[in-house]
């Protein structure tokens, strides 16, 4: 171009960049900004999608966040370097490009795209990844995420090598380090550096704080944020993915979260048609909706088990004596592998998919859902139920009955136990009626208590002041990795046996070697070899007596194009750049 | 003056509360036995004509089979009719314990008759209602008492011993109006060992909350103190040396005693609803033993409420039981006016 | 004057012990706000231990309670774990839409209450006083919980009106006439429930008090006089019976704050009750407490009021 054209371009752009700006239509890609092309189905530009959340968002500062309808926003207005593809539940390109690994796994080195910029229209370069990483590890600020940062006891190093390449380097090698990258928000230099030096970042991006002091690299920016009730997202005109045809995504001008109470209430509002998609549905409402759903304008989708899993456990910990003593006293049979045997094969898990999840679950006998078929163990038994089994196994442990049925042990005291649970989680309250009354086949007189929540974990992190409990844990990624701490015997959440010094039982110690060995292997075969043998050896051990994992159930209107919801968090966001109406849906209404 | 509305209320309760009491022989089975095959079947329709068009003397009842493709449907099996039965002879299995009793009525086996609908589990609600009641019944009774007990004793106290005792009692009552009780009783669920068993649980809940309630009755009671301590027969009593209990036991305490049936009636459905309140919170008892509180507890998932209908069926005993009990302080409440007046 | 400053002494103390007992129990309830991060495998034990300490949870109660003092004299009432900031704007916000809510309800309830008692209580004994006092008790009976739930469930059918929360989306740009029909759109639900909830006690007190009004003897002197019946009424009878109902008035006042809870959190009304609600079973403290604390303050002016108003409208008080 000549000098007089580029001239009356550069003029006409300094003009008109406000009204981009202000208004949020999507900036047509620019020379030297390297995008990433989306394979999805072309959409058409406009339409608000409203979504639904229990309880609102606490704050909007990605480093602090630890709720899950904060981090659900968080999500949708900034981005990573590295991404997992929640559809095919593999690393993608995301802020890098491309990367390389040095032959021994500890370093990466990532090429970042060049010409991107943030939802404030400022550039993007290696100087806001160093700056996002020296925040995340910043042991002052406290960030949950901090520790996944922390491999090998060494937190990782991170190095500028020039404005669009960075390289990390770790201690020792890990497994599928790639995935540590997920959700982990790049942060602008240029708003947060000065409040991280004044030593206020813990304060900024809390919800009160106004759009213009928000900057990210996600698909939308804050619009505005009502409390109690609502906060708008509206386009980000900068964001970096394009479509096939070159249109810059996302296709929805705005994206608002709307703040409903509970779920019901979100089923409710659904079903008004005040929301256009709900997630995390609970199978009896997923049934209601169900039955409506011919004459509706709305769609139900079944995606199969999750990957969380389901379990009653028994209190393992070594007690201090004092008023513990009745507990420690019954921990002769929890340490028995027999009776944990015997309650698990007279455990009705058909049962327990029937009644506490309407056929919508899976039952479970290790902790691998059978939906992650990269991980699970298909040579796992899974034993049908039988109570007489069962009564074998407790005979032959010694245990008998008196006249009236009820089960002695070996001193011929009564077995009564109880079963902690959180009053707050249904289902998990359901599963334990079922098992208490499936129990009492065997002559035991099982209680259940149900406590709050946080009563619930008090007992079983705090005071181990407990007998039995019905949990849940899992669920974030496929992957083996972020399970290390639940398995190792010196884990965080060795629920059945915290605090532990070293193994205490051979097994344990087994777990521990295969573990650690699996997060340093690189090569898939062997570590799902490895893998494969800890989820035998706890199969074998129960050290939780596996009950069912639940479908993940979501739905969505029928109007809304290119809906992929999958099994992997956030399951009908994580693709909201590619979400388009096939109709235009007037404005402001609400059917 | 006994109205007719008097009377239905007190042949109303009286009915209620028995059916409660001997809930072993009016419930035809026991409250916590699972049909896992069951849940969420819909009242059993008791029919007289058959599909034959023949009239039966004896009414009988269809099983349910459920609907093959969806989930907690159903359909009456028009294979067999089932004659119910009374007064029958039938085996309650608890544990392997067997026990033979008499129950009101009943229908042969495989067949069963639910004539308040099943819940999640499959268990006969109408049985869970009646066994329930005595739970229910029991917890606003004992709370009723010990918050009456506590606020007459308060009362009469600082309504008869004057300023120095009154105004800290005062100032107690309005703390106790005041204060988020939930959190306490949350806190307090909490803390228990988890060796009581749930029953004993239950009562020292429904025992908090009875402890709690003292102060509006003790308000009223120390009204009344007050204003009879002042009358002529009280100072002439006094003038002739009597002493404070005396006085208290044969002058006072009778004039409180229309006050402190009205407030119990009126008492025990609140105490009641409020067991149901508990429930709602997690706080109430625990499983399996039905309670209203819990049974319409699972009113709060939504499903729940739009397509069983027939779980509502406890609030239904719940409303004739305030409605019984409160025509019946009412009725007191008017004797009073008009005696005194 | 001096009974007023009494009890407004009286107020504050009772204030400060509440604030203590608040402090109490939720020490007592096991748990903080930060206990469910430590069932997330991928936060090791040492980051939560650490954030517990950066807020000052694991101090002893009484530096915790002055620490608490110091920050609501400075106008922040307390900080928020989850929202991170202090609790005063969330309190103040939502305490404005409870407000309105209770507000208008209170006001309808009251306006309903009165004319109705009155007139019940003129017709005592008769029929239509029986089939009122019948559907009071009736109304008694049944639970606010299973109310809001079978409007709802009725709203949901007929589509008639919205199925919960304040505002519709893009209010802002609403003309000022329709901001305010679209409030009462969203108003019906929690306004009727709350109406229904407590206008069979106030019905049944007007007329209870005014029953005993209407057979004193200066009423019949008052009709031998010729004045008519409806003068009577509500010039003569009504201010005579008012006693009761100003503290009736004085507790309606008192629950501005705390009575719709339940209401809002089903009807997902933005007010205090969801926010309390969340508050505890998060243990956000400090939220709990500020709640709590303005609840009683609320409490405390409303029997204030009514105590101060009886005295002014009733003479016979103020003999004491």
């Amino acid at each position: 171009m000549d000098i007089r054209r580029r001239f009356r371009v550069f003029v006409f752009l300094l003009v008109a960049s406000p009204f981009f700006f202000a208004s949020s239509l999507p900036q047509p890609p620019q020379r030297g900004e390297e995008l990433q092309t989306s394979d999805n189905e072309i959409g058409r530009y406009g339409g608000t999608l409203v979504v639904g959340q229990r309880t609102e968002p606490k704050t909007l500062n990605p480093v602090t966040a630890a709720d899950a309808p904060s981090r659900e926003v968080i999500g949708r207005i900034m981005a990573d370097l590295i991404h997992i593809n929640r559809a095919s539940q593999q690393v993608e390109a995301s802020l890098a490009k491309s990367w390389t690994v040095s032959k021994d796994g500890r370093a990466f080195t990532l090429k970042l795209r060049r010409g991107l910029r943030f939802s404030d229209g400022q550039p993007f370069d290696a100087d806001d990844v160093i700056f996002t990483f020296q925040v995340y590890l910043d042991e002052k600020v406290h960030s949950p995420q901090r520790d996944l940062l922390v491999v090998g006891g060494k937190p990782l190093e991170v190095q500028k090598v020039d404005s669009y390449t960075v390289r990390f380097a770790l201690t020792q090698p890990y497994a599928a380090a790639e995935r540590l990258f997920d959700s982990l928000a790049i942060l602008p230099r240029h708003l947060l550096e000065k409040p991280y030096h004044e030593g206020r970042f813990a304060q900024v991006w809390n919800v009160s704080a106004s759009p213009a002091e928000i900057a990210g690299l996600g698909p939308f920016r804050l619009k505005e944020y009502v409390a109690g009730q609502r906060m708008v997202l509206e386009r980000n005109p900068y964001f970096w993915k394009v479509d096939e045809k070159k249109n810059r995504l996302p296709y929805l001008d705005q994206l608002v979260f709307l703040f409903v109470g509970n779920e019901d209430a979100q089923v409710i509002r659904f079903q008004a048609g005040d929301t256009d998609l709900i997630n995390r549905l609970n199978s009896d409402n997923y049934n209601l909706l169900a039955k409506e759903q011919r004459n509706q304008s709305y769609e139900l989708f079944d995606l199969g088990p999750s990957l969380e899993y389901n379990f009653l456990m028994f209190n393992l910990n070594d007690l201090k004596p004092g008023n513990l003593d009745q507990i420690a006293e019954k921990q002769k049979w929890f340490s028995d592998l027999k009776f944990r045997q015997a309650i698990s094969a007279a455990i009705d898990r058909e049962a327990i998919v029937k009644l506490v999840y309407g056929t919508r679950a899976v039952a479970l006998w290790g902790n691998v859902s059978p939906s992650n078929r990269l991980w699970v163990d298909q040579t796992l038994p899974h034993p049908a139920r039988s109570v007489e089994r069962a009564r074998e196994l407790l005979k032959s442990a010694g245990f008998s009955w008196r006249a009236d049925g009820q089960l002695l042990d070996t001193k011929g005291k009564a077995v009564e136990f109880s079963i902690i649970t959180s009053s707050s989680n249904n289902q998990r309250s359901k599963m334990a009626t079922i098992i208490q009354d499936d129990l009492s086949k065997l002559g035991m007189n099982v209680h259940v208590v149900p406590l709050e929540f946080r009563a619930v974990l008090d007992r079983v992190f705090q005071t181990y002041d407990y007998e039995a409990a019905v949990m849940g844990l899992g669920g974030g990624d496929a992957d083996p990795n972020p399970e290390m701490n639940v398995w190792l015997s010196s884990g965080g959440t060795h629920l059945w046996h915290m605090g532990e010094t070293k193994p205490a039982t051979a097994w344990e110690d087994q777990i521990d070697q295969l573990m650690k060995q699996q997060m340093v292997e690189l090569k898939y075969g062997r570590r799902k070899h490895l893998y494969d043998q800890v989820q035998e050896i706890i199969a074998a051990n129960l050290p939780y007596i596996f009950l069912a994992t639940p479908d993940i159930l979501v739905g969505a209107k029928k109007n809304l194009a290119n809906f992929k919801p999958a099994i992997l968090e956030p399951s009908t966001l994580w693709n909201v750049e590619q979400l388009y109406f096939r109709q235009a849906t007037v404005a402001g209404a609400s059917r | 003056m006994i109205s007719n509305k008097l009377i239905i209320a007190v042949v109303l309760l009286v009915l209620l509360q028995s059916a409660i009491v001997f809930a072993g022989f009016v419930a035809p089975y026991d409250p916590v036995v699972q049909n896992r095959d069951l849940p969420f079947v819909p009242p059993t329709r008791v029919h007289f004509v058959d599909a034959r068009g023949h009239w039966h003397l004896r009414p009988f009842i269809y099983q349910w089979e459920s609907l093959p493709q969806s989930v907690y449907e159903y359909k009456e099996s028009r294979e067999r009719e089932y004659p119910i039965y009374f007064f029958v002879r039938a085996n309650d299995s608890t544990k392997a314990r067997v026990n033979t009793r008499i129950h009101l009525f009943g229908v042969e086996d495989p067949a069963q008759i639910f004539l308040a609908g099943s819940d999640n589990y499959g268990r006969d609600q109408f049985s869970r209602i009646l066994y329930g009641g005595r739970i229910s019944l029991g917890a606003g009774l004992l709370a009723t008492g010990i918050s009456l007990l506590l606020g007459l004793f308060l009362g009469a106290v600082s309504g008869f011993h004057g300023k120095w005792v009154d105004e800290p009692v005062m100032r107690l009552a309005e703390l106790f109006l005041v204060l988020p009780w939930l959190y306490l009783l949350l806190a307090v669920r909490a803390f228990l060992p988890l060796h009581i068993s749930p029953a004993q649980t239950f009562v020292l809940l429904v025992a908090v909350i009875g402890t709690i309630g003292w102060a509006r009755p003790a308000r009223l009671i120390r009204g009344i103190v007050l204003s009879a301590k002042s009358r002529n027969y009280v100072l002439a009593s006094r003038g002739f040396g009597a002493s404070s209990g005396y006085i208290l036991r044969r002058h006072i305490l009778p004039h409180t005693y229309g006050v402190l049936l009205t407030q119990a009636a009126l008492l025990i459905p609140q105490y009641v609803i409020a067991e149901v309140t508990l429930s709602f919170f997690g706080l109430g008892l625990s499983e399996p033993m039905p309670s209203w509180g819990n049974l319409l507890a699972n009113l709060q998932q939504y499903s729940v409420l739009v397509s069983y209908w027939w779980m509502f069926a406890p609030a239904l005993a719940l409303i004739l039981i305030s409605l019984g009990y409160f025509t019946v302080a009412n009725a007191i409440q008017e004797r009073l006016q008009s005696a005194s007046a | 004057m001096k009974y007023l400053e009494r009890r407004m002494v009286h107020g504050a103390l009772l204030l400060i012990s509440v604030s203590v007992f608040c402090f109490l129990f939720t020490d007592l309830a096991p748990g903080n706000f930060f206990d469910e991060m430590k069932l997330n495998p991928q936060i090791s034990p040492d980051t939560v231990a650490a954030l517990r300490s950066q807020y000052g949870l694991d101090r002893p109660l009484p530096v915790r309670y002055g620490r608490w003092v110091l920050s609501v004299m400075k106008g922040d009432w307390g900080h928020s774990f989850a929202y991170n900031s202090p609790v005063r704007g969330l309190i103040l916000l939502r305490a404005r839409n409870t407000l309105l809510l209770t507000g208008c309800a209170t006001l309808i309830a009251w306006l309903i209450a009165v004319p109705l008692g009155v007139w019940t209580a003129k017709r005592a004994g008769s029929w239509s006083d029986r089939a009122c006092m019948s559907g009071t008790s009736f109304f008694l009976a049944v639970p606010e919980i299973v109310v809001v739930f079978g409007l709802l469930y009725f709203v949901i059918h007929s589509h008639a009106l919205p199925a919960g929360g304040m505002l519709s989306r893009g209010f802002e740009q609403f003309e000022f006439a329709e901001k305010i029909t679209d409030l009462a759109k969203h108003l019906i639900v929690p306004v009727l429930t709350l109406v229904l909830a407590s206008l069979p006690i106030l019905i049944r007190h007007v007329r209870a008090s005014m029953i005993e009004v209407l057979n004193a003897p200066f009423i019949s002197a008052a009709r031998g006089h010729g004045i008519s019946r409806v003068r009577v009424l509500f010039r003569y009878a009504l201010p005579a019976g008012a006693n009761p109902l100003i503290s009736l008035f004085g507790l309606s006042l008192a629950g501005l704050l705390s009575g719709s809870l339940l209401v809002e959190v089903i009807t997902g009304w933005p007010g205090l009750g969801p926010l309390l609600l969340e508050a505890s079973i998060s243990r956000d403290l400090y939220v709990v407490i500020g709640v709590v604390m303005s609840s009683t303050v609320f409490m405390i002016m409303g029997n204030l009021l009514a105590d101060v108003l009886l005295v002014a409208v009733d003479p016979r008080v103020r003999t004491d």
